[in-house]
């Protein structure tokens, strides 16, 4: 089974790294700190990139290291490929200090 | 407890390297600081943009980056170039700078030596004599605790935090308990990972400090009305699976390792006596950053990479890391190692933090880097915190 590496018990994703690519429907298990997680992949993973372990709704954080990457900006199922599509940075945010 | 061969200085720090520095003290100075280090046997020269018509905050920058350049201990002299004396930035004012470390010091001005035919000759007579002096000057066994470790990471990917970062880290933990001391630089880089951090900090006083040195680089940020994302984190961080500062700033404090911070350094200022891990402010651009800590005196650094990379001091040794087997295929022309085997279950992360031990302390011993081998010493930057006038 192909596997992705999860850092911290308390994280919501998992990351690709392993060079047998993750394809859209691969069953999906997980390395590292989570060991008991299975899911299906619902688009392909390019390596390095992150997949949802568990549904991440609207405006929920997005955890990795233990520690929140940003904010979910629609909601997530399990086996989503999490980016810039469906996250955005809590930081270094001069647009939206410019709406203010 | 460890030992390396280097070069003592007459100030008690070591270098591991004996370079004959040709310093442009402004942009006007390059090609002819160029053209001597092409004459003279191991002869290096710095070049840059700066030294002239900018505020005064931005030219003592300047000032404090080529000092510092100039007084690192892997400098064992050092010819500098000016065109035409500018108060606040003068060959003179660069040498005082560096006068306290005893090293041999010459000065060498444009127009006061008639020209720039009369320069160059005067500039390679000096560089001649310096070298046949640093000729003479033998490695010594001294204890690991006369290094200061610099790192950095760049160009970045999912494996940067997972593999080569934390391995660095282990590396800089192993100087650390030999007495010696590490810096971190890229306040960017720590945005979002602030709490973590602080609570590696030795005192409030300290954890303090790193949280305003964050506040200002994200008010710097903020300052310019736009969005950070696309300049942090890169293209090619993105590319590479990172999706947000926050999370590109948990990977970069991975080189943080397990030891305490002991203090908080203003860019390119050097670290108290104190052995330990330094957190230093600067912007996460590479070059900038790297010369920042080699002007605070560091004489190695690891530079941490996921895209793999050619960054390279002129002057402090740069061992590039990757964690990618990819990049490490495409990129090991100017790499020392691959940890990618962490991510395959091959080797654990403390087989890698030993890997990239020793290939620092095989070059300070005198092991050269590839980038240097190829002279390829590309990133000398300075940091700009004003404007040209």
């Amino acid at each position: 089974m192909k596997t992705v590496f999860v850092i911290e018990a308390a994280d919501n994703v998992g990351t690709a790294v392993l060079e047998d690519l993750i394809r859209q429907g691969d069953t999906v298990g997980t390395t590292g700190r989570v060991t008991d997680v299975t899911i299906t992949a619902r688009a392909d993973i390019p390596y390095g990139h992150k997949v949802a372990l568990r549904p991440i709704k609207k405006g929920e954080q997005v955890i990795k290291y233990g520690l929140s990457i940003g904010t979910a900006t629609e909601d997530i199922q399990p086996g989503d490929h999490v980016h810039i599509h469906n996250v955005e940075s809590n930081r270094g945010r001069g647009d939206l200090a410019a709406k203010k | 407890m460890t030992e390396f061969f280097g070069y003592p200085r007459p100030d008690g720090s070591v270098g591991i390297r004996n370079t004959l520095l040709i310093l442009a003290g402004t942009v006007y100075a390059n090609k002819l600081c160029a053209h001597v280090a092409g004459l003279i046997q191991g002869a290096i020269a710095i070049e840059h943009p700066l030294g002239r018509t900018q505020v005064k905050p931005d030219l003592r920058m300047t000032r404090r980056f080529l000092s510092g350049t100039g007084a690192n201990p892997n400098v064992g002299g050092v010819v500098i170039v000016d065109h035409f004396q500018e108060l606040g930035c003068t060959a003179e004012d660069i040498a005082q700078d560096i006068s306290p470390t005893g090293k041999l010091i010459a000065t060498v001005n444009i127009r006061k030596s008639g020209g720039l035919i009369s320069a160059t000759e005067k500039t390679t007579r000096y560089a001649m004599e310096i070298a046949r002096r640093l000729s003479d000057q033998r490695r010594e066994a001294v204890p690991l605790s006369k290094l200061i470790f610099g790192m950095n990471c760049g160009t970045s990917d999912t494996t940067s935090g997972l593999s080569s970062n934390p391995a660095t880290g282990l590396c800089s933990d192993k100087i650390i308990s030999e007495g010696g001391r590490s810096i971190m630089a890229e306040t960017t880089e720590w945005m979002g990972a602030e709490t973590w951090l602080t609570s590696k900090a030795v005192s409030k006083e300290v954890a303090d400090k790193i949280m305003a040195g964050v506040a200002d680089m994200e008010a710097r940020a903020l300052a310019s009305g736009e969005d950070i994302r696309g300049s942090q984190p890169t293209g090619d961080n993105i590319l590479g699976g990172l999706t947000t500062i926050e999370e590109k700033s948990m990977g970069a404090c991975k080189k943080a390792g397990n030891s305490p911070i002991v203090d908080y350094l203003d860019i390119a200022m050097p670290p108290g006596s104190q052995p330990g891990l330094y957190v230093m402010y600067g912007p996460g651009h590479g070059a900038e950053s790297i010369s920042s800590i080699a002007a605070a005196g560091a004489q190695v650094l690891v530079f941490s990479t996921g895209g793999g990379h050619t960054v390279s001091h002129p002057i402090m040794p740069t061992i590039k890391v990757t964690g990618h087997q990819e990049s490490w295929d495409l990129m090991k022309d100017t790499m020392e190692l691959n940890v990618s085997g962490v991510l395959r279950g091959e080797i654990s992360l403390e087989q890698a933090g030993q890997m990239i031990f020793d290939e620092v302390l095989a070059t300070c011993n005198g092991r050269l880097t590839k980038s240097e081998i190829l002279k390829d010493d590309n990133s000398f930057a300075i940091h700009r915190v004003g404007i040209s006038i």
